[in-house]
């Protein structure tokens, strides 16, 4: 009886803990992204952008945000490193992907990459957050244009958003944090990875 | 380099006694890690309880060395290790393709270990130097460093023997303790 309630207990009151998976090509800002993440929602000090080294592995941000615990695991980017991208896109609940909206000649490889990460199947319904970062550089191109250049058609069956951002500034980081947070605790995926997680809430006496 | 490393890790715990575990199998090039780093002395102990310990006193970090793999009886003793450990240094021999299973295997008992679960994770694919090395995605895939979900892990291609790649790991360390872990 009193597990019952328990678990009632939690289903109500426990706050969810979404993962948030940082993905892109290399040096598009997806630590220094992570590491503003920190600055401006917790109490850790991120570490400035001139301290960053390319990653090789994992790193990982953990923060609250409207009221929600997130995840973020930013992986290396590097050609040779996205083959462990997808060991962990099963327990995602959604995708940042990052872009260098200053660095057209790279466009064709982040497109093509992005591409292929919304083909996976792992991956299903899961909401994407793309980012179209250095904004804070003068030629950055905006979050339309770049929709436009990547012109993807895979992105129907999920939710989207493109959004202009600046890691190194932070300009329009709150906005994507929002709707991601509103996004994830709405969608099928999260509601599929709780039921995987055996977590059915107080129907399961 | 002593001095690089001096700026690198003071006041980095500030006056907590904090400790650095170098794991690994044996050949895998620890000691000679150490030795390259050039932080003191090391200093070789075999215990009663039955395996050999070296230890590197830097500051108010203790650097701690042993093999794994073998005895499975004296393992319970490793855990006099563990406590306020903050960062597990792994060293792997690249070229050793036929025991890099066991590699793997004995990384990832060790990370099941309770006292161990907040430590990052620095990973050397060491010997790069020898031909038929694998490179740091191939030992990641060997390592199956995926698995590691709730912890920080960086992986660098080192040469201990040319003192490459070294530097750069510790770097990558010293920022992510910094930075919270």
């Amino acid at each position: 009886m009193f597990s019952l309630f328990y678990g009632l207990w939690n289903y109500i009151f426990s706050k969810t803990e979404f993962h948030v998976l940082i993905l892109g090509i290399d040096k598009t800002g997806k630590t220094t992204l992570l590491e503003k993440l920190k600055t401006l929602y917790s109490n850790l000090e991120g570490l400035p952008p001139d301290r960053i080294v390319p990653t090789v592995g994992l790193n990982i941000g953990r923060i609250e945000a409207s009221n929600t615990k997130l995840v973020f695991w930013d992986l290396g980017g590097q050609s040779g490193l996205r083959t462990i991208w997808e060991k962990y896109y099963e327990e995602a609940h959604a995708i940042i992907y990052v872009i260098d909206a200053a660095c057209p000649s790279r466009f064709e490889d982040s497109k093509s990459t992005l591409e292929k990460v919304l083909r996976h199947r792992d991956l299903q319904g899961a909401p994407i957050l793309i980012l179209a970062n250095k904004q804070d550089i003068a030629n950055a191109v905006s979050a339309e244009e770049l929709k436009r250049y990547l012109d993807l058609k895979e992105l129907d069956e999920r939710p989207y958003m493109f959004e202009a951002v600046s890691a190194y500034d932070g300009t329009g980081i709150q906005e994507g944090v929002d709707w991601l947070v509103e996004v994830m605790e709405r969608s099928k995926r999260t509601e599929m990875l709780r039921v995987r997680a055996g977590v059915t809430g107080p129907v399961s006496i | 380099m002593g001095i690089l490393f001096t700026r690198m890790f003071s006041s980095l715990f500030g006056n907590r006694e904090a400790r650095i575990l170098v794991l690994g199998l044996d050949n895998a090039g620890k000691t000679t890690i150490l030795y390259r780093l050039q932080m003191g002395e090391v200093v070789s102990t075999i215990p009663t309880i039955g395996f050999n310990v070296e230890t590197v006193q830097y500051n108010n970090i203790k650097f701690q060395v042993w093999d794994l793999g073998g005895q499975t009886s004296i393992r319970p003793y490793w855990r006099c290790y563990f406590p306020n450990t903050q960062a597990i240094i792994y060293v792997v021999d690249s070229s050793d393709t036929d025991r890099m299973v066991i590699a793997k295997d004995e990384f990832h008992a060790i990370l099941e270990e309770d006292e161990l679960k907040g430590a990052v994770v620095l990973i050397f694919a060491n010997k790069q130097d020898l031909p038929g090395a694998l490179d740091d995605a191939a030992v990641t895939e060997a390592l199956e460093l995926h698995k590691i979900k709730s912890r920080q892990w960086a992986i660098f291609k080192t040469s201990a023997i040319k003192g490459e790649g070294l530097f750069e790991g510790l770097d990558w360390l010293s920022n992510t303790l910094k930075s919270g872990g």
